[in-house]
């Protein structure tokens, strides 16, 4: 009990005295994180754009792969994406594995489904009338789908969310495709399974606690965008 | 030469016909009124003529000549406008609402005017800042039709247009449609009351 109280109190000193090593993994995980999201959103959107009013053959069973694709263990995409990247691969040449690119490949591919998934509830529950009126009112095709977006906009930025607080907090694929390199791809999850397993409780619990703050932010955020789009419907 | 017919409309849901072989013409200045119980395809007639659902079969006769329902598609939605039973409106003011029909590129001042014009004629100048969501029945349907009217279009389809609405609001509606008919619009309303509607009506189509 006193080694938790102790190493939670050094953790908040770490946090709080703006430890440069803490702060440098605290950094890369966004980095990584956020690029990762920037990547995959603009393709996800389209993909659920045209699963949910697009009619060509398929469909449904390109929703049940997205829908299959959820439940896939963050460790069995780094491990498919290893075996890819990794020299004998087909795309060993490319020598990314153990960078902070193979990371935001890995994590591209745990957003990708959940960011497609949830937006395409989001659009499928965005009324019809919407859409028919933008274009009977003269929007362009681009116009109608960026006002269908706007409609639904709470409901996509949930997707957002969850899907960021997905790959932030995963260790698996980062482990895998990183290699937890200090100063280059350890991120805050793979620092806390390190740091933990070296007896080192304090970063852990730093970088744990740094997590647990932003699940919270991110659930606060979620709800107002849940509360906000119900309104809105 | 300033006609819009439709020539053999024929629609089928599964085994069950809605109309075949319909000849329906849209006359500048007239009003058509369709009546029919639930089910009938009133809606369905009129999103075929907007251009927004597929008819089996059709044909379009304008301005002396005739083409394909597909082939006039895009003509047929920029020319008629459908107007939901429920009018959609947009996240935003009354004026954002107007404003989203305005041709992109307007300079500022002409789209001032376009706008302060037709909320005045349909009554929502005091409305113009308000948010367009919260508008009544009777509002909101009146900033339908005023957004639909920017457009210019050829012809305005309204799908039970006084549905949900007090007997003002009702009085209110048939006045526009009275001038929309004036102004040389075609009209055509698809009501279950058409008695509500006998003073505007020329012509009366029962599905």
């Amino acid at each position: 009990m006193e080694t938790i109280s102790s190493a939670t109190w050094q953790a908040l000193q770490l946090l709080l005295s703006g430890d440069t090593a803490l702060w440098e993994i605290i950094l890369i995980s966004f980095r990584v994180s956020i690029l990762a999201i920037l990547l995959a959103t603009p393709p996800a959107l389209l993909m659920a754009f045209m699963l949910a009013f697009g009619q060509f053959p398929g469909r449904r069973l390109l929703i049940a792969i997205v829908n299959t694709a959820l439940a896939i263990p963050a460790v069995v995409i780094g491990l498919t994406l290893y075996l890819l990247l990794s020299r004998s691969g087909p795309l060993g040449e490319w020598r990314l594995l153990f960078t902070q690119t193979a990371m935001v490949l890995g994590q591209i591919a745990l957003a990708f489904p959940l960011l497609v998934a949830m937006a395409h509830t989001a659009l499928q529950a965005a009324d019809r009338r919407a859409w028919e009126t933008a274009r009977m009112l003269g929007a362009s095709r681009l116009r109608a789908v960026w006002t269908l977006m706007y409609e639904v906009r709470f409901g996509l930025m949930s997707a957002l969310l969850a899907s960021f607080g997905r790959i932030i907090a995963e260790v698996g694929a980062s482990m895998m495709l990183g290699g937890n390199i200090l100063h280059y791809t350890r991120n805050i999850p793979t620092a806390i399974a390190l740091e933990t397993s070296k007896g080192e409780f304090a970063q852990g619990i730093a970088l744990g606690l740094v997590l647990l703050l932003l699940a919270f932010a991110l659930n606060l955020l979620l709800h107002y965008f849940q509360g906000k789009g119900q309104i809105a419907a | 030469m300033n006609e819009l017919i439709f020539h053999q409309l024929s629609k089928h849901y599964g085994k069950r016909c809605l109309f075949t072989e319909l000849t329906l013409p849209l006359i500048a200045g007239q009003c058509l009124l369709l009546t029919g119980k639930n089910g009938a395809g009133k809606s369905t007639l009129m999103r075929i003529l907007a251009g927004l659902d597929k008819p089996d079969q059709g044909e379009i006769q304008a301005d002396g000549k005739r083409y394909s329902w597909r082939a006039y598609r895009p003509q047929l939605q920029r020319q008629i406008l459908y107007l939901h039973q429920q009018p959609y409106l947009f996240e935003g003011s009354v004026w954002d609402n107007l404003a989203y029909a305005l041709t992109r590129g307007l300079p500022r001042s002409e789209q001032h005017q376009q706008i302060e014009a037709i909320a005045d004629w349909a009554g929502l100048t005091a409305l113009l800042m308000n948010p367009a969501k919260r508008l009544s029945g009777g509002e909101a349907q009146r900033l339908a039709m005023a957004r639909a009217l920017l457009r210019k279009p050829r012809a305005l389809l309204l799908d039970e247009p006084t549905a949900n609405m007090d007997q003002a609001a009702r009085l209110l509606t048939l006045e526009m449609l009275e001038d929309l008919k004036r102004q040389g619009l075609r009209l055509m309303v698809a009501s279950h009351d058409p008695d509500w509607f006998q003073a505007v009506t020329n012509q009366h189509l029962a599905l």
